[in-house]
């Protein structure tokens, strides 16, 4: 194996940088986002601001009008502790003026900036309350909302820590949605695996027309699950769906329009539009599998006198575990991220009741437009995947990797 | 291989072997045979007492007009193309060259490479699309064929996976003699390897196709504008509509669906030969 020099390292140098930006640098991202209250539809928390902002422009404008309204009255406060006060308030407010001088929009400050403006918005804000008691102000509906400006050009940080994720595990709609992914992945994965086990042991037998059966086979896994979706919800319909009808014909409903418009009904539809999408997929997987498997194996045990059962448990199930433990693990993966066949099939309905994870976060981000929260459910999902890979990892051993 | 183990199990199954073939095979075809009806029903048929009948009763094709002017739906099939294109084009390249420095460099890193790989492959897309939608945003990229950067997330794990179990399989000693005659890495790639590797490049290629070509989160989110609408978000826009037509959505669903067929009708082979090899095979 050749070392690799200046010349052989520029061939990975696309992937790296491909991986890097488009996958890595996302992820690290979304790990940031999940520990702030990042909002786009919120002008102060439509960033990820470490620290204390200060907002100069309001605050000029806010301590000016402060100030000639204070002094506009200065005649009128006659007691002489009152004048003392508000003529420090309008020292405070010019004061800071003057540090902020050079400064403009929106400024990162320190945390003693911050006591200061603070400082300065509390005695601004008792004074002008007392004033506004004891005396008849020019401007005493104003004053207060002005002096409220003060405080609002203070930016708090929006970094949360790990309070996204405290609340996503007190949140129900998560829980739900981590509910409904679970039911959805386990039901649809074990049907799929058994129907396309069955499935690719009879494509197994030599028989005409294979062919047909494999391009048959690829249609459904080839065409975009978004498209299925549609197709399967007109099929689903309650007035004008067959396959609505057929089952409310056959009693499994009592009425075609319960199909998608109860929760366990939009479930079950969800689930089997995935096992038609995907068991040929599966079937195809596990064929390949059993066509690896000698055929002398089967001859031997006839010989020995083992029935169809026992050939079935004793020689293709062990045989096959490495392809069924592949197969399974890619489509409980692909089962546990379901996005579009639920977010075009039902989306999300009817009462969230089928919402997963992967809908929910979408939701969350681009319909509340709220990055930080959906960023933590997206964390949530990203640690699940990670303990199902490994859990099959551990079940497969290290061969994935040892075929490099 | 094949035909000795058929031969092995053959005998014995009798009639439930083919009831089940058939019973699956009806299941599969179903759902596109009753679309392909109902897209010539005029809309009173196919809401109105007799839903349905197998047979339209004033068979029409005014739902494929329909999606074809109003819907845009050759236009989508077109973004489709020029995204689902691109997208190959360049991660074929890209995948090509670092499945062959994995394959055959030694390098420091290489397993942490083919680890990030595979988790790539592994961690679900809704963790790259807040970022990236933001970046794009940043960028002044929505609404652009730029969104074929970020397909590299879904499709270049797959392809690298697959080209790297190919190249594994080519004998090193071509390229050792080639390099004795003077070649250089390059030279070696291109003349020796290239020929050799070309119909898992191909496989590779077919399947990055289809899998840009489904894509729909992205899509959906990045793309918003119709004109870059791709097939399978201007689909989905036929369901959110206040009143669904579903002749319309009908006759789309056929249209959409012709390209897929005749990809799979050419290239079933290499489909298959891609789905197991990115799994397991040996």
């Amino acid at each position: 194996m050749r070392k690799m020099g200046f010349r052989e390292f520029l061939f990975i140098v696309p992937i790296l940088l491909l991986i890097g930006i488009f996958s890595l640098w996302p992820v690290l991202q979304s790990f940031t986002y999940s520990f702030f209250d990042f909002q786009l539809n919120d002008r102060t928390k439509s960033g990820l601001y470490l620290n204390e902002r200060f907002n100069v422009d309001l605050y000029k404008e806010t301590s000016l009008y402060v100030d000639r309204f204070i002094s506009q009255d200065m005649e009128t406060i006659t007691g002489e502790e009152d004048k003392a006060n508000a003529e420090e308030v309008i020292d405070q407010l010019n004061s800071l003026d003057e540090e902020f001088d050079n400064e403009e929009g929106v400024i990162t400050i320190s945390s003693e900036q911050k006591k200061q403006i603070e400082a300065a918005y509390e005695n601004a804000d008792s004074t002008v309350q007392t004033l506004a008691d004891n005396y008849e102000l020019q401007q005493e509906e104003n004053l207060p909302l002005l002096v409220e400006d003060i405080k609002n050009s203070l930016i708090e940080s929006n970094f949360i820590g790990f309070q996204g994720y405290k609340k996503a595990l007190q949140d129900h709609f998560v829980l739900d949605a981590l509910k409904h992914t679970l039911v959805f992945t386990f039901a649809s994965v074990a049907l799929e695996l058994v129907l396309g086990l069955g499935m690719a042991m009879v494509m197994n037998q030599g028989i005409r027309g294979k062919g047909f059966i494999r391009t048959t086979s690829l249609i459904p896994w080839a065409i975009p699950t978004a498209v299925a979706a549609l197709m399967w919800s007109y099929l689903y319909d309650g007035s004008a769906g067959v396959v609505a009808e057929i089952f409310s014909n056959i009693g499994l409903l009592d009425e075609p329009t319960d199909l998608m418009q109860t929760g366990a009904g939009a479930m079950t539809a969800a689930i089997l539009a995935d096992v038609w999408k995907t068991t040929p997929y599966m079937a195809i997987l596990l064929l390949a599998g059993l066509q690896n498997i000698p055929g002398s194996l089967y001859e031997a045990s006839s010989i020995d006198g083992a029935g169809r059962v026992q050939n079935f448990f004793r020689i293709t199930l062990p045989l096959l575990k490495p392809s069924i433990l592949v197969a399974l693990l890619f489509r409980t993966l692909d089962a546990f991220r379901i996005f579009d066949l639920i977010y075009v099939l039902t989306g999300g309905g009817p009462g969230g009741s089928t919402e997963t994870l992967s809908v929910y976060s979408y939701k969350v981000m681009f319909g509340q437009t709220n990055f930080g929260y959906g960023s933590v459910v997206v964390m949530i999902m990203f640690v699940c995947v990670a303990i199902i890979s490994t859990i099959y990892v551990k079940f497969l051993g290290t061969n994935i990797m040892d075929r490099n | 291989m094949m035909a000795n183990n058929a031969g092995a199990e053959k005998k014995g199954f009798g009639w439930p072997f083919w009831i089940m073939l058939i019973f699956y095979l009806v299941i599969i075809v179903f759902p596109f045979i009753w679309i392909l009806i109902t897209s010539f029903k005029q809309t009173g048929e196919i809401y109105g007492n007799n839903p349905f009948s197998i047979i339209p009763e004033n068979p029409t094709m005014q739902h494929y007009a329909d999606v074809i002017m109003e819907k845009g739906i050759l236009r989508a099939i077109g973004n489709s193309l020029i995204v689902s294109g691109v997208t190959t084009v360049y991660i074929v390249i890209v995948a090509t060259f670092a499945a062959y420095a994995i394959s055959r460099f030694d390098f420091r890193g290489k397993n942490i490479l083919l680890g990030i790989v595979l988790a790539v492959s592994m961690f679900p897309q809704m963790i790259v699309i807040g970022p990236i939608y933001n970046l794009f945003i940043d960028l002044g990229w929505t609404n652009s064929y730029w969104i074929t950067l970020p397909y590299s997330s879904i499709t270049l794990p797959m392809a690298v996976w697959i080209l790297v179990t190919h190249f594994n399989q080519i004998p090193l000693a071509l390229e050792e003699s080639a390099r004795i005659d003077g070649a250089s890495a390059f030279q070696t790639l291109y003349k020796i390897v290239f020929p050799l590797a070309a119909p898992g490049v191909f496989t590779v290629a077919i399947i990055t196709f289809i899998t840009a070509w489904n894509e729909f989160v992205l899509a959906i989110t990045i793309n918003s504008n119709s004109e870059y609408h791709t097939v399978p978000v201007a689909i989905s826009f036929l369901r959110t509509q206040f009143e669904i037509l579903w002749g319309q959505v009908a006759a789309a669903t056929i249209l959409v669906t012709i390209p897929t067929l005749v990809i799979v009708l050419l290239f079933q082979r290499q489909i298959v030969n891609g789905l197991t090899q990115g799994g397991v095979k040996e």
